[in-house]
């Protein structure tokens, strides 16, 4: 450039006569204007001439400028050095690939040879312009598309505002091309600053001087150059005056919301009326102007004074950078193909749009941005604190950054996902400080395509066009509403935009228009996605569902719809779909109409609801079915069309008939309607001019009648509202009734089908078999089923679904004779199917002996058994492990052995266990068994043989000799006790010693009795009264005869015993006290005297006792004569005594029954008592 | 009025527990952290309420019972005003129905204070003149950013809730001593109450009126 600038007075001298370049002879070589003018002075120099971007190369130690071309291909010749060059090579060290590389790039990423200052040793090179691919758009920036995100844009510091025209941002498109340059990573923001001079006035370094030999080659090829450069210049003269179109007037203007770098630029010296297709190329520098980070083109067609717009987006927010802008064009006309060369780089603009914060501030950027999911967002923030002490965080997640400089850094975030509606939260703190900022971007999911687009009119007014919409894109904080949808039709150019998000209503005009051609927009903030339809009008008709439904009744059977559709035009025909639906079946019909339709349905069942449903569509081009519309209609009654189902039962009982009859309700396509009662008819074929009705309700089964034994023909019919059923007939002969008992029964088998059963047929002509059953033991009043067959069938199969298992059914087949009577052929018995006995025997033991036993269970039912009992079953435990003959052994899982006997015979019913041992335990069990398996298991019964005879008298004889051997000896040694005991000895009293006593006082040799001798507890008393005593001494008389004389009671206390009240010994004389004796008591009323506790008192030592008893008894004696003195027998009444001895009772003594006994003891003489 | 038949009491206990209920926080401050994704303890840090937003309790409380009753039902106004803001910025309201629970409760609140200043009054008073104060604000999204907007969004409905206890904690002292009665200026009372001071003057005491229960 410097060169360019340096040599610009010296064009003219290079100009060729056609204008400023020269070209090869073939037309590939464009030489540019652009000569090293240095070079032209001084021969020695090499020539460096290109037509495109080119380079100004330094010198190098290994060759020399060369010429160069965007095209070229082969050799271009030798260098001045006599070096061959070939395009390739060249063009490949002058114009080295550029990578496509990210935003950022590796912390080793070294600057690019064009971001160096040009200096000796350094190279300059300008990136050539080309197509612009998709792939370099995304790398760094990319060109602006139009937002509502975007406002207005902001003039950059060193634009002018005026300067903004109406905005007109053109697209790029195919006629912009861009290319990065490795400079326009992050990485080369860092490398160090370096000037970069754009303006004119720099000087290239030229080689040294050329060597000697080759001057004169150089001399004549430079004096060819320049001759044939001036023969163009000349040609070109004219076009000469339009080749300044360099940009001018570039202003910059940003908008933060999209991160739009937007330029504005006009170029001049274009002829009047004139347009121009040009190319202009842009630069895009961050940081510095060497770190070009973005170079495009931007292709359009210009005209003369007109303002140029360009939009450049950039991925890192406009904030955290300056940037810088420059321009150049060129004419790319066919119609000037002379005129593609590039013009002179505009100046450099630098953009600037926030100021550095100060060294309390942090920012974050950028605001409120919205991406798509899955695209990249960075993120960066300024502030003049020292970035160490900053920590950023993305929802709560620590992320590290990129520093863009001392004051920016920048976080990228790949293939972001949506979060949540309302953003996502990315902020920074600065650490041990409350300053903190942040920002929200959006992540918006990707708007989906409409699917299952498709529109239909009901009514050639409005066309109703519907749509599966997808995810709704919205966001929050009005950052992005929901996708619109926008209709638009192409052959009316009508758009609509629709109200809701899955529909939208069309209005057709009046036009008449057969072809839509639909396009239905989806959009959000960041793209928009098309489906498009086309279809003719009349084959999206979509009816109406048809309206007034109407039947009409044409009989019983027969009925006619009709219907209506709404009007659709008259030239459209519609296709009905009719159907039909009752009584078990769908009639489905096709009707073609145009307005109205009508269908007769025939062949109906009286008495019957039916749904019908039509439906109609557009005849020649189907499109869809209109609704359904249903309608229910009930068709009339009719007379039933057929004969009752009956049967019967006849049972013969006192000269009588009992017949019942059963009949089966008419099914619903035979009643033809609600049956409201039945008529049997008895007619005595006996007496034929008798005959009786008996109308029965129609909710009865059966009936009950009671004929004598004359033959009756019996006539059943049903009736309804209309009409009456054919008659069901049934005769009953006199002899009914007589062969059922003699026919045998015959057990039958079942399958999983039923019971299948034959027969042999009935002799003479038959109408027909009918086949009854019942479950057994419901003879009259079972649920009497049948089945009848025709006259050619000896076989059926009974199936039912009443049949249950365990229940026992009797079948009778009977054959029907021409007469109408019924025979009984058979009678069968079986079970559907069987199961085991549900309960076993109840046995009864007889005849038991010591021997043997019997065993019986004549009560056990087996017909009410669940299956045909086969035999029973005999249990017994085995004693010693063994079982008796003819039982088996059967071992149980818990070792134990039981022995088993079957009685294969159902009927017998009684088995004898023999060969028992006497006297012995046998635990027995009956059970029964169907060919499915035994009873259940119930508990054994224990039965023990008897003894023999003889031992049974050997055991009761032996004890009782026994027994009788003892007593007798016994009482053999014990006589003299046992006299004692059983029959003492009465004393006589003319032995006692009493009297011996008394005789002694006359007979000195008398044996005189010590008291010691006698019992200590029992104290003989002989006490009188003083009163007595001294009137017994005074009178003598007999005690017996005198009044005063009344028993005397002797109170004494036992030293042992409590003092209870009551506790006392009285003695009582009442042996020969006559008086007392005659009593009959024993002292009843003994009332003692008043001093009685005080002799008790007295009477309570032993000695003073006996003293006492001495002093009166011896006084007594004393005064008594010896002939009236008779012996004295002291009666003794005993009381259990309790109490202490020493306490006196307070209240007199009751004396108790004289029940304990009575001791007569006799009155020991005088002599007996112990001497003071 | 119609519908404030409710004896004092009641009317005064419902109040009471219409501020408890949403002086707390999980009734709508926590549902719209979780919702902006703030639910972290830098942004929580961040949340604090605005001083001089919303009035102090001390101002609260230095208030007559009138101005007391016309400042809640002012500042719940404005609340209301920024509770619908908060759900504009909804693309779908459902996403936070606690926001239209709190309106209805906030309505709830300023009708029985509506019964309550007609209790106290009577129907024919006007309610006295009443302070005015910068009121809670919710700057708009566009000035600031969203993201500051959703901090400033959580300061609003924190000082929202602070103010509820704080008018909670009056009524109770209401119901505690039915006979205290406020005597200062509203106006001053609200100006001096970010200063945590309270001033009384005696002499000016508002005269009773209408059928108070005391």
């Amino acid at each position: 450039m410097r060169i360019l600038e340096t040599c610009s007075h010296t064009f003219l001298l290079l100009r060729t006569p056609e204008g400023s370049e020269i070209t090869s002879l073939d037309g590939e070589l464009v030489f540019s204007r652009k000569i090293f003018c240095r070079g032209a002075q001084n021969l020695g120099l090499g020539l460096g001439i290109t037509s495109g971007p080119w380079r100004t190369l330094g010198p190098r130690p290994h060759q020399s400028p060369v010429l160069s071309g965007r095209r070229g291909a082969g050799s271009l010749g030798r260098g001045v050095f006599g070096f061959p060059l070939s395009f390739s090579s060249l063009s490949h060290f002058l114009f080295p690939p550029v990578p496509s590389r990210p935003l950022s790039p590796g912390p080793g990423d070294a600057p690019p040879a064009g971001s160096r200052p040009p200096s000796p040793g350094t190279r300059r090179r300008r990136i050539p312009a080309g197509p612009r691919s998709a792939k370099s758009e995304a790398q760094d920036g990319k060109l602006q598309k139009s937002s509502p995100l975007c406002p207005p844009p902001r003039l950059s510091r060193n634009s002018r505002p005026s300067a903004l025209a109406p905005q007109l941002i053109h697209s790029p498109g195919a006629g912009v091309s861009q290319r990065v340059r490795p400079a326009s990573t992050l990485a080369s923001a860092r490398a160090p600053p370096a000037p970069l001079r754009t303006r004119p006035g720099s000087r290239s370094p030229l080689p040294a001087g050329i060597p000697g030999p080759m001057a004169l080659f150089a001399i004549f090829q430079k004096t060819f150059l320049l001759a044939l450069l001036s023969w163009r210049t000349y040609q070109s003269e004219v076009l000469a005056e339009y080749l300044s179109l360099t940009p001018e007037s570039l202003k910059v203007f940003t908008n933060s919301a999209c991160q739009c770098l937007q330029l504005q630029w006009n170029v001049h010296g274009l002829p009047y009326h004139q347009e121009l297709k040009m190319v202009f190329q842009m630069e895009i520098s961050r940081i510095r102007p060497s770190n070009v980070i973005w170079v495009g083109n931007y292709s359009t067609t210009v005209k003369r004074d007109q303002v140029l717009h360009w939009s450049w987006e950039s991925e890192l927010p406009l904030e955290c950078a300056t940037h810088f802008v420059r321009i150049q064009s060129m004419v790319d006309d066919a119609k000037f193909p002379k005129l593609s060369i590039w013009s002179n780089w505009s100046s450099w603009e630098e953009v600037h749009v926030q100021d550095y914060p100060g060294p309390s501030t942090l920012l974050v950027f950028p605001k409120n941005k919205l991406v798509e999911e899955g695209s990249s967002i960075t993120i960066c923030y300024i502030s003049g604190i020292n970035h160490n002490n900053i920590t950023c965080y993305l929802h709560n997640e620590l992320i590290h950054g990129e520093q863009l400089d001392p004051k920016a850094s920048a976080f990228k975030l790949n293939n972001v996902s949506f979060f949540k509606r309302s953003g996502t939260n990315f902020f920074c703190k600065v650490n041990q400080t409350d300053i903190q900022n942040g920002t929200t971007f959006f992540v918006s999911k990707v708007l989906e395509e409409p699917k299952n687009f498709s529109c239909e009119t009901q009514d050639f007014e409005t066309l109703k066009c519907t749509w599966y919409p997808g995810v709704d894109t919205g966001l929050d904080w009005n950052i992005q509403h929901s996708q619109s949808y926008t209709l638009f039709e192409s052959f009316s150019g009508k758009k609509q935009s629709c109200k809701h998000k899955d529909s939208c209503d069309w209005k057709i005009t009046q036009d008449s228009q057969e072809m839509y051609n639909f396009t239905l927009t989806a959009a959000n903030n960041l793209r928009k996605r098309s489906v498009n339809i086309i279809f003719n009008l009349s084959h999206r008709v979509h009816p109406m569902a048809p309206h007034s439904v109407h039947f009409e009744n044409r009989g019983a059977t027969t009925v006619l719809m009709s219907w209506k559709v709404h009007v659709l035009g008259n030239y459209l025909t519609l296709q009905c779909q009719v159907e039909l639906e009752g009584n078990g079946k769908v009639i489905q019909h096709r009707v073609d109409m145009k307005v109205n339709g009508e269908h007769l349905f025939g062949e109906l069942v009286p008495d019957t609801q039916y749904v019908a449903r039509v439906r109609c569509a557009n005849a020649k081009h189907f499109w869809k079915w209109s609704e359904w519309t249903v309608e229910n209609f009930t068709t009339p009654e009719a007379a039933p069309s057929e004969a009752p189902d009956v049967w019967r039962i006849v049972k013969s009982e006192k000269g009588s008939h009992i017949v019942s009859l059963f009949w089966k309700p008419l099914s619903k396509i035979h009643a033809n309607g609600k049956i409201l009662f039945y008529n049997v008819v008895v007619e005595n074929l006996d007496k034929p001019s008798t005959s009786e009705l008996y109308p029965i309700p129609a909710s009865t089964r059966d009936a009950n009648l009671t004929l004598d034994l004359c033959s009756y023909q019996i006539h059943i019919t049903a009736n309804n509202s209309v009409g009456t059923s054919p008659a069901s007939v049934i005769v009953i002969s006199g002899d009914s009734g007589k062969k059922t008992e003699e026919i045998e029964e015959e057990k039958i088998n079942s399958t999983e089908d039923g019971f299948f059963m034959s027969w042999k047929p009935l002799s003479g002509d038959v109408v027909g078999y009918v086949v009854d059953w019942c479950e057994h033991r419901q003879d009259l009043f079972c649920n009497l089923q049948w089945k009848k067959l025709g006259p050619n069938t000896t076989s059926t199969l009974i199936s039912s679904d009443t049949f249950r298992p365990g229940v026992r059914y009797n079948f009778r087949i009977h054959g029907i004779s021409m007469k109408n009577i019924a025979y009984l052929l058979e009678n069968k018995t079986g079970y559907f199917q069987e199961l085991a006995p549900l309960d076993s025997p109840q046995v009864n033991i007889t005849n038991l002996t010591s021997r043997s036993f019997a065993m019986t269970w004549k009560d056990y039912a087996t017909e009410s058994q669940p299956g045909f009992i086969q035999g029973y079953r005999v249990y017994l435990k085995a004693r010693n492990r063994q079982c008796h003959p003819g039982f088996e052994k059967e071992v149980l899982s818990d070792d134990l052995i039981r022995c088993k006997f079957d009685i294969d015979d159902p009927r017998k019913k009684t088995f004898i266990m023999e060969n028992l041992q006497p006297e012995s335990s046998y635990e027995f069990f009956v059970t029964s068994y169907t060919g499915v398996g035994e009873g259940p298991n119930g508990t054994f019964t224990e039965v023990t043989t008897s003894d023999e005879p003889y031992h049974k008298l050997i055991r009761i004889i032996l004890p009782m000799i026994l027994f009788v051997s003892i007593i007798i000896v016994a009482c053999y040694w014990k006589s003299e006790w046992v006299k004692e005991k059983c029959y003492p000895d009465i004393p006589d009293p003319y032995k006692s010693s009493i009297l011996s006593l008394i005789k002694s006082k006359e007979n000195p040799h008398l044996t005189i009795m010590n008291v010691k001798d006698c019992i200590p507890d029992a104290i003989e008393v002989i006490n009188k009264p003083e009163g007595t005593k001294t009137q017994l001494l005074e009178s003598r008389k007999p005690v017996r005869e005198s009044p005063l004389i009344e028993p005397v009671y002797l109170y004494l206390q036992d030293e042992k015993k409590s003092s209870h009240p009551g506790s006392f010994i009285c003695f009582e004389n009442l042996t020969y006290n006559q008086s007392a004796s005659d009593s009959g008591s024993c002292g009843h009323v003994p009332v003692p005297p008043e001093d009685s506790p005080r002799q008790l008192g007295l009477l309570t030592s032993p000695d003073n006792l006996l003293k006492t008893l001495e002093k009166n008894y011896m006084n007594s004696l004393g005064e008594i004569p010896a002939e009236e003195t008779s012996l004295n027998y002291v009666s003794q009444l005993a009381s259990p005594m309790t109490g202490d001895k020493d306490s006196l009772p307070t209240n007199p003594p009751v004396p108790a029954h004289c029940s304990e006994y009575k001791m007569q003891m006799a009155v020991p003489p005088m002599p007996c008592l112990p001497s003071p | 009025m119609r519908g404030c038949s409710g004896p004092y009491q009641q009317l005064l206990s419902q109040l009471q527990r219409q501020a408890n209920l949403t002086e707390d926080t999980s009734s709508l401050l926590e549902p719209y952290i979780q919702h902006q994704d703030l639910n972290t303890p830098i942004l929580r840090g961040s949340c604090t309420e605005h001083p001089g937003a919303f009035p102090s309790k001390d101002a609260l409380r230095g208030l007559s019972k009138q101005s007391f009753l016309w400042t809640v039902n002012t500042t719940l106004g404005r609340v209301l005003k920024g509770l619908v803001t908060l759900q504009k910025q909804l693309l779908k309201p459902q996403d936070l129905e606690e926001l239209e629970t709190a309106k209805r409760n906030i309505q709830g609140i300023r009708n029985n204070i509506h019964c309550m200043s007609w209790l106290l009054n009577g129907s024919s008073e006007t309610v006295e003149p009443m302070p005015t104060g910068p009121g809670p604000w919710l700057p708009l999204t566009s000035a600031l950013g969203v993201f500051q907007a959703k901090l400033e969004g959580c300061r609003f409905l924190r000082g929202y809730h602070r103010f509820m206890g704080s008018v909670g904690w009056v009524f109770r002292e209401w119901g505690e001593s039915p006979s205290r009665s406020r005597r200062h200026s509203p106006r001053r009372a609200l100006h001096k109450g970010v200063l945590k001071t309270r001033i009384f003057r005696r002499g000016k005491r508002p005269v009773p009126r209408g059928h108070l229960p005391w």
